[in-house]
């Protein structure tokens, strides 16, 4: 539940933080989002990765089809990667990644300060 | 443990992002590249979908109303020149930025900044020939002479610089997306450097090759093979045009010494061939509405993004509309309400060499006469991409830069050579568009002429009034006949120019008898004018299909003057094909293939439209022909030019057993028919392979006409293969590189009717819909209409945006 909650917000802050910043700054918003939210370490890291990864892709997407424009097919080309299909997804690539480590971090940075809970089993 | 796990992933994600943030190697930071918000994605919005109501521009007098017609050609109306001028640079730069800052780095010897060692070879040649040193001096010029220009050339650079500082990421053009750097300030100077860049990609000289054309030839067969009138001269003023001026003498000195040893240095790059151009205008008296049709096409280099851009500026008192130059103000080919004019290239030689003798290795002075004069220096630092700077010492005689030395293409020859060039002298061309921006009769177009300098241009008028004229304007040394023709001795001061011919006694000429003026860079007059005009690269072919077009024509249409624009009649196959046939005789008549191909040649009508096969049969085979008669020639190793296509076709026709047909290394042969029958056979040879890989061997598959992005590895920002005519020599004279780059026909009446197209479009976005959007209306010899709007016209309107 976390997990889709985070994929959720890490996608409107895509939306919204990175039309105005660099997508580091995005980077850092997605950790403390997760960081905020919580989910487990994987959940984290997918939130983050989901969330950015497909809004990048999605953004992508949505030019092309509004636009209807040349330039990806002529960017794949001139970067050896064949069609503008290939380049929307390595953008949805490298934005999961981003995304998925900048989550990841900020789970462990919540864990840092947690306490490890001792003996468990005693109740 | 959950310390040491954060810091791991820590330093994972951190250095992701680093490597996402820069370069590696080629290749440009990936995240800020790929990111849909500011990235490479942005640049898929076309303009109209980003546009704007209102915009800020500062230092406005009052508002600025721009109007996009549906090509996205503005149509700027401001309410004096300055706000104008300011308005031009900020709209050019929208949509122009990258190509106008490449342009300008190019004309300065910068490209080594933007693309690393590659070009630091090229950089130091546009060094040495001292373009920026030109416009250094045309600033000077502007500073001391013409203050009201210099703030015109400032506004429109603050213009400019409004629109870099207020540039997003995402609107960055793509190529600084790709080429990872960003726009610096403009300035002035750089508007200047641009217009010394257009003489640079103009201007050519042959002083070396003739030099050593005369030590392999001697002068009697050097004069043979190169004459410096054609048999049939069809000059740009009309041969038997009367000269009424006194003459400024022009000394020869008793006796001279070239300098005649072999040279064995590399050539600086010339002006290709193919680069050229046409104009006219015709006389009412010629035309169907009795109105005065001014036609205009340059052809240049085939790019992207095109070197044009269309514009209409208008003022209260004035409206101008044409293709302007991203960089330089105003309307460069064009019309206002009461003329119009146009451009091409006055190829004459303006560019010569002097031998300088230095006093000794130090190089601090040079031999002049009995004197040493003392020789400067400038220090070149050239900025190199992912490099330290290479600095390289140019040195300046009072001739010009020292292009050759021993440190920069001597290849194992001592030798220093100083350029002497009209582009190094103060000079006001901008001034000259300024002013004929404005002008309103023949008078006034001359006054604008008289501050033009470099590179010379045929300059075509015509006047709602009626004139129609023609004047060859630059800044022409006073030379005696064979002056700069060869490299000169540095050391002699009788070798220097003596002067320039006045601007009243260039050659021009008003409403003359014929009804009509015309230039296609042939030679500007027949042998009666009385100073020396002399160029290698003169044409000799299109002139003359136009002129008698234009002399045979009468109730002539804008519709005329188009189809004359796109005619693809092939003058010189016309002359050359039944010479070769009849060259030929029966050879290879038995074989099947070899008929096939004689059988379409003979039924060929010599236009070169994109279906004609006949046309690259008959472009090989000439080729292959010509090639083979001056391989002897041109196999030394100290370079030179051949001679003509127009003379080595007039030798076959007159004299086919000349001695000029000898080859040495082959016995018994000695006449033009051998290479007639080589060029044959390797036809024969090309056509076979052709077929093989290509199959269809009409015209325009041949050719392959490609308009090439400015940055040549950027193919897929190109387009090649464009379906149409013509070729070098022929009225449309688009080749696979070069062609009209930009056509235009304009109908004096009451009514100003215009039209125009280039072979690009308005945006120099590749992701745009307005990139190449006039690419296939050019390719069919389509036009657009280029009519005046008023403020308040609502047809077409793509948009609209108030600067203030």
């Amino acid at each position: 539940m976390r997990f889709i909650f985070l994929t959720i917000l890490v996608a409107l802050l895509v939306v919204f933080l990175n039309s105005v910043g660099p997508f580091w700054m995005v980077m850092i918003g997605i950790a403390f989002l997760s960081a905020l939210i919580s989910p487990n370490g994987f959940g984290g890291f997918m939130g983050g990765g989901l969330g950015m990864g497909l809004a990048w892709l999605g953004q992508c997407i949505y030019l092309g089809i509004n636009t209807s424009s040349p330039l990806p097919d002529r960017m794949g080309e001139l970067m050896g990667m064949g069609s503008g299909m290939t380049l929307i997804a390595i953008t949805g690539v490298v934005g999961f990644l981003l995304g998925g480590f900048s989550g990841w971090t900020g789970i462990l940075f919540r864990k840092m300060f947690q306490k490890t809970p001792e003996n468990v089993y005693r109740g | 443990m959950k310390y040491f796990s954060f810091l791991l992933v820590l330093g994972v994600t951190i250095a992701l992002a680093v490597l996402v943030s820069i370069p590696i190697g080629q290749i440009p930071p990936i995240a800020p590249l790929l990111d849909p918000n500011h990235g490479f994605w942005q640049n898929s919005i076309s303009e109209d979908e980003l546009a704007a109501e209102e915009l800020t521009l500062e230092n406005l007098t009052a508002p600025v109303e721009v109007v996009y017609d549906q090509n996205l050609i503005p149509h700027i109306f401001a309410e004096s020149e300055a706000d104008l001028y300011r308005a031009q640079g900020y709209v050019t730069a929208q949509h122009r930025l990258w190509q106008m800052e490449f342009q300008t780095m190019a004309a300065a010897g910068r490209v080594s900044e933007i693309v690393g060692p590659i070009a630091l070879d090229l950089d130091r040649m546009t060094r040495r020939k001292g373009l920026a040193f030109g416009a250094e001096l045309g600033m000077k010029f502007l500073q001391e002479n013409d203050p009201e220009t210099l703030a015109l050339v400032e506004a429109y650079a603050d213009g400019v610089n409004q629109y870099i500082a207020q540039l997003s990421d995402a609107r960055l053009p793509v190529e600084y997306k790709i080429l990872n750097y960003r726009p610096e300030p403009w300035s002035a100077f750089k508007s200047l450097l641009l217009l010394k860049y257009m003489s640079d990609m103009l201007v050519g000289d042959r002083d070396l090759e003739f030099t050593n054309l005369r030590k392999i030839l001697g002068e009697a067969k050097l004069d043979r093979l190169y004459p410096e009138f054609p048999s049939e001269n069809d000059p740009v003023i009309e041969a038997a045009h009367v000269w009424d001026f006194e003459p400024l003498p022009v000394l020869k000195p008793d006796s001279m010494a070239y300098p005649d040893e072999e040279l064995l240095i590399s050539p600086l790059s010339q002006p290709e061939e193919g680069t050229g151009s046409n104009n006219w205008a015709v006389a009412g008296k010629k035309t169907k509405n009795g109105n005065p049709i001014l036609a205009n096409d340059p052809h240049l280099s085939l790019n992207l993004p095109s070197l044009w851009y269309a514009m209409q500026l208008s003022t209260p008192s004035n409206t101008v509309k044409g293709a302007t130059l991203p960089g330089a103000l105003g309307v460069i080919s064009g019309f206002n309400q009461d003329i119009a004019w146009g451009v091409t290239n006055a190829t004459r030689d303006t560019r010569d060499w002097y031998k300088i003798t230095f006093q000794d290795e130090s190089r601090k002075a040079y031999q002049y006469g009995t004197t040493w004069k003392p020789a400067e220096r400038r220090i070149e630092e050239i900025k190199i991409k992912g490099q330290e700077a290479f600095i390289d010492t140019v040195i300046y005689t009072h001739y010009g830069p020292i292009v050759y030395d021993r440190s920069f293409r001597a290849e194992r020859q001592d030798i220093n050579f100083a350029l002497k060039w009209t582009v190094h002298m103060g000079s006001n061309e901008q001034k000259t568009f300024l002013l004929m921006n404005k002008a309103k009769n023949h008078n006034d177009y001359n006054r604008a002429l008289d501050h033009y300098t470099a590179p010379a241009q045929n300059f075509v008028f015509a006047c709602k009034s009626g004139d129609i004229a023609m004047r060859i304007q630059g800044k022409f040394p006073l030379k005696w006949p064979g002056q700069g023709k060869f490299l000169m001795d540095g050391a002699d001061p009788k070798m220097e120019w003596q002067g320039y011919i006045p601007n009243e006694q260039n050659a021009s000429t008003l409403n003359p008898e014929r009804g009509f003026v015309s230039s296609a860079n042939q030679h500007p007059t027949d042998s009666t004018y009385p100073y020396y005009v002399f160029d290698n690269s003169y044409e000799h072919y299109r002139n003359r299909r136009l002129n008698r077009k234009l002399g045979e024509m009468e109730q002539i249409t804008v519709e005329d003057m188009m189809g004359l624009q796109f005619d693809d009649y092939n003058l010189q196959a016309a002359e050359a094909l039944p010479i070769l046939i009849r060259l030929l005789g029966t050879y290879k008549a038995d074989s099947p293939e070899a008929e096939k191909y004689l059988q379409e040649l003979k039924s060929w009508d010599f236009f070169a439209d994109p279906n004609q096969k006949g046309q690259t049969l008959y472009s090989i085979w000439s080729s292959e022909t010509f090639e083979s008669i001056w391989r002897e020639l041109l196999e030394s190793k100290a370079a030179v030019v051949r001679p003509s296509s127009y003379q080595t076709v007039e030798l076959m026709a007159k004299s086919e057993q000349d001695s000029i047909f000898e080859v040495k290394s082959v016995d018994g042969v000695e006449a033009a028919d051998y290479h007639v029958r080589l060029g044959f056979d390797s036809m024969l040879v090309v056509m076979e392979k052709w077929e093989a890989e290509q199959g269809d061997y009409s015209w325009a598959n041949y050719k392959k006409t490609t308009i090439q992005h400015l940055v040549p590895t950027f193919k897929s920002f190109s387009v090649v293969n464009v379906y149409t005519g013509g070729g070098s020599g022929i009225l449309n004279a688009t080749g696979s590189r070069h062609g009209a780059s930009w056509r235009m026909v304009v109908e004096l009446g009451s009514q100003v009717q215009a039209f125009g197209v280039y072979p690009g479009g308005q945006s120099g976005n590749p992701g745009s819909k307005f990139y190449e959007n006039f690419i296939p209306v050019w390719a069919n010899g389509g036009y657009l209409d280029f009519g005046f709007r008023m403020k308040g016209d609502v047809d077409n309107v793509l948009f609209k945006t108030t600067l203030k």
